[in-house]
């Protein structure tokens, strides 16, 4: 199975647009000393099936997070005590404040039957319940008439797969579809004023950024030394890359983590300032002499950079590694470019450190501040395979970092929890010049005009479906 | 003839093993861990060390390389090609699922091939220098030197987006045929056009068709009877690769289209190293390979009866 798909599952709290979270199927919670969490369950909620909702489905599927480890939620295989049919109660293995942010995941959170996991039909919850599905061509669901929240405005709705995002276009433009996904950004002026559909953009819920390889070996080194990261930080202007090569269907970000996770804590990072005088000057204090072709050099090396593109894929991040590399070469910095063809050799050229800037497409996949962070640049986990470590091995900035990501899930509250991620990253970003925040995610979406009340989530994976309607149906 | 085919089915076995040894020896050094991709896929975010080594462990990714082969022989030659990683769907129920849907474009496009470039190509060879065979042949440079994902974005403009006869992509009913089919014949097309314009030029300058002249047979019978069959033994071995070629899934086409045929079952695979599909579509492929080339020699008996086979 993928990620579940939010029109049929739930979890049992919400994440709103705005990266609040409201209840979904937990009417309510509170947090009991020293380490638990008392969820009470919605009551009256039915499955796909007719079976009803009650504790024993969440202790079945907070199960699944313990036989995988426990994730970031820290579920160990004791910590769900099921109190009565609508009341559970949750101790994670280690303390865990973040609990409820955690559980807006649908990738852990999602409620499912028990004992229905790869099922021949999926069965939850949610707004829609499945009718049809072809891998690799459709997903019909259809209305679900007892569900208890908001009755869905659509009978059917038909998810189609059509990789080529050119043809998505074309077929909104026919009439074949009503709504595309991922708008290329080079296409969606095409939408701005067209006749009979519209481009429908979504909050900033995911990033691209340059991360530098701090830990590499010759040639791939130069990361290493900080005078390089931050003049190469600051010769970067963001926002020609946004503006120009993204015509503007992108937002200026100084952090991985949308502002709307870290709430006021983001304005604990400044990102970096465009000023390639500065960073010409900086290069020059430290011995790296523009030579006879522009290109600095020191000890007679050479300033030359590699940056890896191909994370989720080469084709999205255009045309910044392009933009970057003539922008970098005004100040002496000669970037050479190179394209993986797919996940898995970018993955194994991270393991290797063949780099020194990696190029990435990341997302936010629930409330909590400290899971991206965490995740790409904690130390490297004792005993685990290169490739286990592999983020760590080429960007984990050291003990300093780690202490705020630990601080995370023993904060006396969410606010402090945004605020030690916002300090992680400010160290990233601010201090050792480790990660170049290029620009927020701005999701666009191709819309007929006969579609009403889709509006996107900036989250993807959490996309619900019931409030959308279309007219002449 | 019986035993001529017998021995080219047997010589399938040896090309089977090798073709196998190449395509695990291909996939296993593809770099990328496919436990590692599989379970991104699933989770949508990184997995954690013991998850990987988990999945690792129940894939059997741990053993030995000749240990994995031998393993996976063994149950390809009992006709069991494995389970895929990415969702557990059986290999073979997969291939046989989706190829026919790459067979149904790959027939369509071939009738379309046949239909238009062979009567053209005669055409062509017969009035050459005519204005006729100038535009065949700026047709045919077109066609050859235009990509095919730009024909089939054209061809979704106008018979899709504009006149609204047929849909743009996808499945389901024989208007979806259509477009596909059209994309990769015109491809085929232009150079089946030239090769047939030549060689029937090549045949046409032969003795035995200055004697059947002589003797008073029309120009149709010349032309049809006995230069357009000779012309046709080297056409029909291209088409046949072509066809064959096209069997393998024609992938760009697929895609644009969303067409879910055996070339995007295969690139999904490859990306995500998926290593029991990527070994099943080889030997598949392989075969449908084998296959189709002996249709083809046998072929030629047909058109040329002096080609005779050792042992009939």
């Amino acid at each position: 199975m993928s990620i579940p798909n939010p029109s049929i599952y739930e979890t049992l709290v919400g994440l709103t647009h705005d990266f609040d979270i409201e209840p979904r199927l937990a009417e309510s919670w509170e947090f009991v000393e020293p380490n638990t969490w008392r969820f009470t369950l919605r009551q009256g909620v039915l499955f796909h099936d007719g079976t009803p909702f009650t504790a024993e489905a969440v202790a079945w599927t907070l199960a699944r997070v313990a036989a995988a480890g426990g994730r970031t939620m820290k579920i160990g295989d004791d910590s769900v005590a099921i109190i009565d049919d609508f009341t559970v109660e949750v101790t994670p293995a280690e303390q865990n404040v973040l609990l409820p942010l955690q559980l807006t995941s649908p990738r852990d959170g999602s409620i499912m039957a028990p004992g229905t996991l790869n099922p021949e039909v999926r069965i939850g919850t949610g707004p829609f319940k499945e009718v049809e599905y072809v891998a690799g061509e459709r997903h019909v669901v259809e209305a679900f008439a007892d569900y208890w929240g908001t009755k869905a405005g659509l009978a059917k709705l038909t998810f189609r797969y059509m990789p080529d995002p050119t043809t998505r276009m074309l077929a909104l433009q026919a009439g074949d579809v009503d709504i595309v996904f991922d708008v290329p950004r080079e296409s969606a002026s095409l939408l701005t004023g067209a006749d009979g559909r519209r481009l429908v953009t979504s909050a900033v819920g995911a990033y691209h950024s340059l991360s530098f390889n701090i830990h590499g070996q010759a040639p791939y080194d130069l990361g290493q030394d900080p005078v390089i990261r931050e003049a190469v930080s600051i010769s970067i202007d963001r926002e020609a890359i946004i503006n120009g090569g993204w015509q503007g269907f992108a937002a200026t970000n100084n952090t991985m983590v949308p502002e709307g996770v870290l709430r006021d804590a983001v304005s604990l990072v400044t990102g970096p300032v465009y000023d390639p005088e500065r960073a010409a000057q900086i290069l020059d204090d430290a011995g790296w002499v523009v030579g006879s072709g522009g290109t600095r050099a020191k000890d007679g090396r050479p300033l030359r950079l590699t940056m890896i593109v191909g994370y989720p894929s080469a084709e999205i991040h255009r045309p910044m590694p392009e933009l970057v590399q003539a922008q970098l070469s005004e100040v002496g910095i000669e970037l050479e470019l190179v394209q993986t063809p797919d996940v898995g050799s970018y993955s194994a050229r991270l393991t290797s450190l063949e780099g020194d800037l990696w190029a990435e497409l990341g997302n936010q996949v629930d409330a909590d501040p400290c899971y991206l962070p965490g995740a790409l640049f904690y130390s490297p986990i004792e005993g685990a395979s290169a490739e286990d470590n592999s983020y760590a091995n080429a960007f984990a900035p050291g003990a300093e970092f780690d202490a705020y990501i630990d601080s995370c899930g023993t904060a006396a509250s969410i606010e402090d929890a945004q605020i030690a991620a916002a300090s992680a990253m400010r160290l990233l970003i601010d201090e050792q010049h480790i990660v170049i925040p290029i620009a927020g995610v701005i999701r666009l979406y191709g819309v007929a005009d006969r579609v009403q009340g889709f509006e996107p989530h900036p989250v993807q994976f959490v996309e619900r479906w019931e409030h959308v309607t279309v007219t002449g149906d | 003839m019986g035993r001529y085919l017998l021995r080219r089915l047997l010589y399938l076995a040896p090309v089977w093993l090798g073709v196998s040894i190449i395509a695990f020896g291909l996939a296993n050094l593809a770099p990328g861990d496919p436990a590692r991709l599989m379970l991104q896929n699933q989770l949508g975010l990184q997995p954690t060390p013991e998850e990987v080594a988990r999945a690792r462990d129940e894939l059997g990714l741990d053993d030995p390389i000749i240990v994995r082969y031998a393993r996976w022989l063994g149950s390809a030659l009992t006709g069991d090609l494995g389970t895929s990683y990415r969702n557990g769907e059986s290999v073979l129920g997969g291939l046989v699922e989706r190829f026919p849907r790459t067979l149904q474009i790959a027939v369509l496009s071939m009738v379309f091939t046949v239909v238009f470039a062979l009567p053209l190509g005669v055409v062509s060879a017969v009035h050459r220098n005519s204005p006729l065979d100038h535009m065949t042949r700026v047709l045919a440079l077109l066609g050859a030197a235009i990509p095919s994902y730009v024909v089939a974005y054209v061809l979704i403009l106008v018979f899709a987006v504009k006149l609204h006869l047929l849909p743009v992509a996808g499945r389901g009913s024989w208007q979806h045929l259509i477009l596909p089919s059209v994309t990769l014949a015109l491809a085929a097309m232009a150079s089946m056009m030239r090769l047939t314009r030549s060689e029937m030029l090549d045949v046409l300058g032969q003795d035995y068709v200055r004697t059947s002249r002589a003797k008073g047979l029309s120009d149709r019978a010349v032309y049809l009877r006995h230069a357009f069959r000779n012309a046709l033994i080297p056409v029909v071995t291209i088409a046949g690769l072509r066809f064959a070629g096209l069997l393998g899934g024609a992938v760009i086409v697929e895609m644009i289209f969303a067409w879910p045929g055996i070339g995007m079952f295969m690139l999904d695979a490859i990306f995500a190293r998926d290593y029991p599909v990527i070994q099943g579509f080889v030997i598949f492929m392989g075969t449908v390979f084998i296959l189709v080339n002996l249709v083809i020699d046998i072929s030629y008996a047909w058109l040329d009866p002096r080609i005779r086979y050792a042992g009939t």
